[in-house]
């Protein structure tokens, strides 16, 4: 039985020093767990990449040599995914449906996230439990409600009313999240402030929103992830093609194959379309998205 | 919305002295004067309205309307009658729904325990891996893809012409088996599954794992407990709350699922997935909104309401479940 009796208390060594666990040490149990994950990783890259490369090529010869390399980088599929099959339009309408009620969901998130995780009374904490059951409830309970009662309003095949739906179906995340988040601030600035005579709505606008900056961006990006590929509700509530989201010129797209014949090129140049800002988002912020989505089950 | 504590007399005086008294715990402490505390309840309707609007509206409103839909015939427009909870009684008889629901289940139990077996062995085995911050970003990032790409991908992956049977190809097979039949869909639905969930949960146990002091596997070593020991009596108990969490994630996401099942069978016609594969999510869309025949919303929301009474009853019983003594450390 090894053990790190002798390594340093510190240090990063420390960590690879753990000694031999069910699956630690050196075990050929581990040294397969270790390729095996090594192989899963190796698939998941892979995967984007040849999804990527495909797009570049035509159906025929993704057909004929699907592990072929494209011949030259014509952006021919994307050209016309974005212009002929929708993908554009669906694209603008994504980004301004995912970017205005991402934006419009946290500022509206922010302040009773805010106000509930100072206040301690049974009313707030009531209120907080109320915002909260509404994480169990599968999207499809209101799925119908909904579109009757846009239906009445014409706010269906609207992105007016779609903002507002997922505005209204982000809120129990986003004040769970945001609630949590105001909780681990200190509340010493906050006091100073009194003292110094701020009004209490002056010091979240003046003092917390910039101290809680990170899990507003944290919330925002969640929220961004989410709505951009939100396909049910929008499946539900879009009828026109002009208004379709991207999930849903997808999803039309893949229906229209059945009697167009199958245009794979163009497929993979529409889920490349989907994919990469996913990607790009990802790099950016990568390291803070994973925190905030372990950090908020914590609890 | 006025609160008795706010009509209460102002009592003069410095702005609440007592913080500490503020993050008591426990019983509702008594109401405090102090011009501060008042000034910050009064923020209640700038602060909190708005979203408790919204959300009234858009999210609990439609939840009470849906049990009230659930007890009608109701075709969306025209008339609605009167169906108690008959719509409940004869979604048990159709067979369609049954299929629907028992797929539902198996996704949830089958490929729940699939995913939690998978995170759990790669969190063993990524606890002291070299590259385990890179592992960890690559299998985190299929959480962030719409399932629909997915379903697309295995798709070509299995198609006739696809990837899997050029593989096969080259290894000398050339009578591959019929991938994409009917009766193979839905286990390759729960395949891909796995796939696209094992990353997310392994990164959330990660992050328990992580949290278990290094003293502790010291102290192992000292007792001269082996592996398996020390997984027993560390490692499982200091994480215990993680995997209850993570078991309730999976509850509520698993009786969600819609995008995957309705692109997988895409190809097949008329825009509606073979109904072998389909899911409770997929029951309600497609008996509310397929167009084929009269649309039935009254069984379709009885059917989500029956969901929302799963997720619930399954939700309390993994807390009942998962309650132990916290383990403070």
């Amino acid at each position: 039985m090894t053990s790190s009796l002798s390594a340093p208390r510190s240090g990063r060594r420390l960590r690879r020093r753990r000694g031999p666990g069910p699956l630690g040490g050196r075990g050929p149990l581990r040294t397969a767990g270790v390729a095996v994950t090594w192989l899963f990783v190796g698939a998941n890259i892979a995967g984007l990449i040849w999804l990527v490369l495909q797009a570049f090529r035509d159906t025929r010869s993704i057909l004929a040599s699907p592990w072929g390399l494209p011949r030259s980088l014509s952006p021919h599929n994307f050209v016309h995914a974005w212009t002929d099959s929708g993908f554009g339009r669906a694209a603008v309408n994504s980004v301004l449906v995912t970017g205005i009620s991402s934006v419009l969901t946290v500022a509206v998130a922010a302040p009773a996230a805010y106000w509930l995780a100072r206040q301690d009374t049974r009313l707030s904490r009531g209120l907080t439990l109320f915002f909260v059951l509404g994480l169990g409830v599968p999207v499809q309970v209101i799925l119908i409600p909904l579109f009757v009662m846009l239906n009445r309003v014409y706010l269906t095949d609207s992105l007016i009313g779609l903002n507002l739906v997922y505005i209204g179906v982000s809120l129990p995340f986003t004040v769970f999240l945001l609630t949590g988040f105001f909780r681990s601030l200190p509340k010493e600035l906050e006091e100073a402030a009194a003292l110094d005579g701020v009004s209490p709505a002056a010091t979240f606008w003046r003092i917390m929103l910039p101290i809680a900056r990170g899990g507003i961006v944290t919330a925002l990006v969640l929220q961004v992830i989410a709505h951009w590929n939100e396909t049910l509700l929008a499946l539900t509530l879009l009828q026109s093609t002009d208004k379709y989201t991207l999930p849903i010129a997808l999803i039309s797209f893949v229906q229209q194959q059945t009697y167009s014949g199958a245009d794979w090129g163009g497929l993979f140049a529409g889920l490349s379309i989907v994919v990469l800002p996913m990607l790009a988002v990802y790099i950016w912020l990568g390291r803070r998205l994973t925190e905030g989505l372990t950090l908020g089950m914590g609890k | 919305m006025i609160r008795p504590a706010e009509i209460r007399p102002a009592t003069a005086g410095p702005p609440d002295p007592a913080p500490a008294a503020e993050r008591r715990p426990g019983p509702e402490p008594a109401p405090r004067g102090g011009t501060l505390a008042r000034q910050r309840r009064r923020l209640f309707i700038p602060f909190v309205g708005p979203a408790l609007l919204l959300y009234s509206v858009l999210f609990i409103a439609p939840i009470g309307a849906a049990v009230w839909i659930s007890l009608h015939n109701w075709a969306g427009s025209g008339p609605m009658t009167w169906a108690g909870l008959r719509n409940y009684t004869r979604l048990f008889h159709d067979d369609l729904f049954t299929q629907s629901l028992r797929n539902t289940l198996e996704l949830l139990f089958v490929v729940g325990a699939a995913v939690f077996a998978i995170s759990f062995a790669l969190t063993l085995i990524l606890r002291d891996m070299a590259g385990r911050k890179a592992v960890r970003a690559v299998i985190f990032f299929p959480h962030l893809v719409n399932a629909l790409v997915y379903g697309v991908l295995v798709g070509f992956l299995f198609n006739p012409d696809g990837l899997a049977n050029s593989l096969l190809a080259h290894l000398g097979i050339h009578s591959p088996p019929q991938w994409l039949a009917q009766d193979n869909l839905f286990p390759l639905i729960m395949v891909t599954m796995t796939w696209m969930t094992t990353g997310y949960f392994t990164t959330i146990l990660m992050a328990g794992v992580d949290r278990i002091p290094v003293s502790y596997y010291e102290d192992c070593a000292l007792a001269g407990a082996g592996p398996l020991q020390r997984l027993r009596y560390v490692i499982l108990p200091l994480t215990w709350d993680v995997f209850g969490v993570c078991a309730v994630l999976w509850t509520i996401s698993s009786v969600k699922i819609f995008e995957i099942v309705w692109i997988f069978g895409g190809s097949s016609g008329n825009g509606i997935p073979p109904t072998k594969t389909w899911t409770s999510a997929v029951y309600t869309y497609a008996t509310a909104f397929s167009g084929d025949s009269v649309p039935s919303y009254g069984a379709a929301t009885a059917s989500a309401i029956l969901s929302l009474l799963l997720v619930t009853v399954l939700v309390v019983l993994l807390r009942r479940l998962m309650r132990r003594e916290a383990v403070e450390f």
